[in-house]
């Protein structure tokens, strides 16, 4: 589900004539200045431009994939993870599983202290564990479905015990799961910490205004040395990222992210911005309701994955600037698997001879759901060119993408397709059973696969050994791909623009910018 | 006495008058809201969503009680001053729209300003010398005004005066109270962009019944009397078209802030165009139901208001 583009509200016409004005206007602008590398400046408040209002502020109760980089800010997590491979390394918190069903964390200092000054010890990773758990407001509560119980072992440390073994855990408790919010706040505000966030995090919260903007600034007795550099942040919500380019341009804000690689060459040719870019989980691929005809038949789905030309499909929709998806994970990941990569290469006359096998020699028409943003509509074209080469006539209706998703995985089970994305997971068995198990939501069709699947989707979960997990990964992905209860067509690049005063910032892996680094030079 | 009388009469029936037009425009949202597909608990259990999730969510925001019950806690929550949260970002309405508002009513009063500073003269100017090349020069120039559409102009008119020379901020709007001049310094720019059209309207609608007016026998009497054509124009003239130029006006002000939507996303103005498109786009009801009820509202006030003035420039509606 692609929720982070979900309040990009993009108007066609209008952001096409604005790329061509805005880049006459742009190429007018001299060159920056250049900064001579140096250690890291503390203070300065930075102007971020976000592309969505957050869905909420409470880790727990909001929902949107686009709230990430609102929350990293306000909420340090227990684990976090590498930024180039999303491994998992600790947070707040250090991991160890003394037996499969029990995984124990222990908090790397005794002087964390949520922003209200009350202490973030064991007794408030318990409470946030079981709030996050079984509140009845929890969005994460599927999170944490192997969780029995917490207990507090010392003022450091906790001991989790497990219903089954869940290797995902420490990854999960770097995402939403694990981002420990004040149980003084909690308990004083109900559901108003909606709205006025207490963390640990390293900047502290000041105000949100729907819409408009988030103001954070400097949490004092933040637990990590000299963190963080920067005295305040504030993220501005601009929905249009032609116009949050051109904030960027105008150097009237910092940083926008999350833009789209049309806007590349404009990026690239204002001299007074630094752009950045880098893979991501976020995958542009095609939903299958395979528990009905015609894409019950696995011929028929593996056909689609041999028409479509990715690297030409990567070329035309996203310039150039992404990478060819052949599963649901892109190269750089630790769990990469290169034989199945290599399952579906461009074989049209392939595709042709399966479909035929499958009872369809002249063919067949399928129905698409879609989204009808620009970038969306290109994403459509281009695939359905690509599979009337082989005959499939792809039948595309496009509306908003909570009216089109809806229709899709919800109860009306409209469309035997849905070209849209997935946003990506810490951890891949995350990914893989939100989007093949039996019954899940993501899973139009909610059938099993197969039994094999669903065995190995919770072997995945059984050891914490990333070579054990590897494998099991390989073989998900194996009968995934084989199957082809999904066409992966391309991984999103992370496109950030930034002025040149913006220093030391990283894009990530997981597609969701963490600020943590990132200084302001003078 | 009695004029007193009827003057209250007639405020009161206007009053009374716009209580069903708010109940209709709401309903009329609202099912329009409920029955285009879309469903804001898909949203709201996000990206993790499961079908038991969702189906808690609907419980949990009264999303599952049939739809007449819906709008009929909405509507008795609003009789009473309440106009509830964004189910979305749990904002109350009341806090959103009135930090919004003055936004929008900042811009489209500047935009209304100057599409009268242009376009009366312009449309004087016309009218003055009907068929005559600087009639027919001002008249395509007041239909290039209506026929650019406002995000172009806007777009234009950043990339020249924002971002090659830095006069103008590209985005953004800070409130009036805050600031005055920073304020009016970012809402030039959009006021603008709004305001093209306007000015065109404005401009070809006074030419029209002033040129009308001044073909009229009572005009040609007015000559044959001897009396000055300035005077014609100024005294006779502007005061028989004031009425036109009223509705005109009225018109363009209730136009004017619905245009501003575009105008809003092109800027990045936290107003009641980005407020509305929003909610309805994640079919957050409260929030559109707010924008509505705040938008019908103002628009009647408006009519309201012209409807009294006519009654001061025209004497004719006071009997």
């Amino acid at each position: 589900m692609s929720e982070d583009t979900k309040d990009t509200i993009v108007i066609s016409r209008r952001d096409l004539l604005l790329a061509a004005l805005s880049g006459a206007a742009l190429s007018a602008v001299p060159g920056g200045l250049a900064h001579a590398q140096a250690a890291p400046r503390r203070g300065g408040v930075i102007r971020i431009v976000a592309p969505a209002n957050p869905s909420s502020l409470d880790p727990a109760t909001g929902g949107a994939g686009s709230d990430h980089s609102t929350l990293w800010p306000i909420y340090d997590t227990l684990t976090e993870w590498d930024y180039q491979t999303l491994k998992v390394v600790p947070g707040m918190a250090e991991w160890s599983t003394p037996d499969p069903q029990t995984l124990v964390l222990k908090l790397r200092s005794d002087k964390i202290v949520f922003h209200d000054g009350t202490p973030m010890d064991a007794e408030a990773v318990k409470f946030n564990l079981e709030r996050n758990r079984a509140d009845s407001r929890s969005n994460v509560k599927a999170d944490l479905g192997s969780v029995v119980s917490v207990e507090v072992v010392s003022p450091t440390e906790v001991r989790i015990k497990l219903s089954q073994p869940d290797a995902a855990l420490p990854a999960i408790l770097s995402d939403r799961a694990g981002m420990m919010i004040s149980p003084k706040a909690v308990k004083e505000l109900g559901a108003e910490s909606d709205r006025k966030p207490v963390g640990a995090g390293p900047w502290k919260f000041v105000s949100w205004t729907d819409n408009d903007k988030v103001v954070l600034t400097r949490h004092e007795k933040y637990w990590k040395p000299n963190r963080p550099y920067l005295d305040g942040m504030e993220v501005l919500i601009i929905p249009d990222q032609a116009t949050a380019l051109r904030s960027v341009t105008s150097e009237q804000n910092h940083l926008a992210y999350n833009l789209s690689p049309r806007y590349k060459p404009l990026a690239d040719r204002a001299k007074n911005l630094t752009v950045s870019t880098g893979p991501t989980l976020y995958c542009f691929q095609i939903y299958f309701n395979y528990s009905r005809a015609p894409l019950d038949n696995p011929k028929v789905r593996q056909a689609i994955n041999l028409a479509i030309d990715r690297p030409a499909f990567v070329k035309a929709t996203q310039g150039g600037l992404g990478e060819a998806a052949y599963m649901l994970l892109p190269s750089s990941h630790w769990a990469y698997d290169k034989q199945v990569a290599a399952l579906y290469p461009y074989d049209p006359a392939h595709a042709k001879k399966l479909l035929a096998e499958a009872g369809f020699p002249n063919g067949l028409e399928i129905s698409f759901g879609g989204y009808n943003d620009q970038d969306s509509v290109r994403r459509a074209e281009v695939v359905m060119e690509m599979l009337r080469k082989v005959g499939i006539n792809a039948k595309f209706t496009n509306g908003s993408i909570a009216e089109i998703s809806g229709q899709f995985f919800g109860n009306e089970k409209k469309f035997d397709a849905l070209l849209s994305a997935w946003t990506g997971r810490p951890d891949p068995s995350m990914t893989y059973s939100l989007g093949f198990a039996k019954g899940a939501y993501y899973n139009a069709g909610r059938s099993e696969a197969s039994p094999e699947l669903s065995a190995l989707l919770k072997e995945s979960r059984l050891k914490e050994d990333p070579e054990f997990r590897k494998a099991v990964f390989a073989k998900i992905q194996h009968i995934v791909m084989e199957q082809a209860l999904v066409a992966p067509l391309a991984f999103r690049y992370e496109l950030v623009a930034a002025t040149k005063q913006v220093k030391d910032f990283r894009p990530n892996l997981l597609g969701k910018p963490k600020f943590n680094d990132v200084w302001l030079a003078s | 006495m009695a004029t007193q009388a009827r003057k209250w009469e007639f405020v009161w029936r206007r009053l009374l008058q716009t209580l069903p037009v708010i109940v209709f425009a709401t309903f009329v949202v609202f099912a329009l809201l409920k029955l285009v597909p879309g469903d804001i608990a898909l949203t709201l259990a996000g990206d993790n969503a499961t079908e038991q999730r969702i189906a808690e969510i609907r419980h949990l925001y009264g999303l599952d009680r049939p739809f007449l019950v819906q709008y009929g806690s909405w509507l008795w929550k609003a009789v009473h001053g309440d106009l509830s949260v964004s189910l979305l970002s749990g904002e109350p309405v009341l806090t959103s729209i009135l930090r919004s508002l003055p936004n929008t009513l900042l811009i489209v009063a500047i935009a209304l300003l100057l599409a009268l500073l242009a376009g009366i003269p312009l449309g004087i100017g016309a009218a003055s010398r009907p068929g005559s090349l600087l009639d027919r020069g001002l008249m395509t120039f007041a239909s290039l005004g209506v026929a650019v559409p406002n995000f172009w102009l806007a777009m234009i008119l950043v990339s020249m005066f924002a971002l090659e020379r830095n006069w103008f901020p590209t985005t953004g709007s800070v409130p009036l109270g805050e600031n005055p001049y920073e304020a009016l310094r970012h809402a030039v720019l959009p006021a603008l962009a709004l305001a093209a059209g306007g000015m065109a309207e404005v401009a070809r609608q006074l030419r029209s019944s002033l040129a009308e007016l001044l073909s009229s026998q009572q005009v040609r009497t007015l000559h044959a009397k001897g009396v000055r054509p300035a005077v014609i124009l100024w005294k006779h003239g502007l005061k028989n078209v004031s009425v036109n130029l009223l509705t005109v006006i009225a018109l363009l002000a209730n136009r004017l802030l619905a245009a501003t939507v575009v105008v809003e996303a092109v800027f990045a103005i936290p107003g009641m165009g980005s407020l509305i498109v929003h909610g309805a786009v994640h079919r957050d009801f409260p929030v559109v139901q707010g924008v509505v009820f705040t938008m019908v509202l103002i628009v009647i006030v408006i009519n309201f208001t012209a409807d009294a003035l006519y009654r001061v420039v025209d004497p004719r509606v006071r009997s």
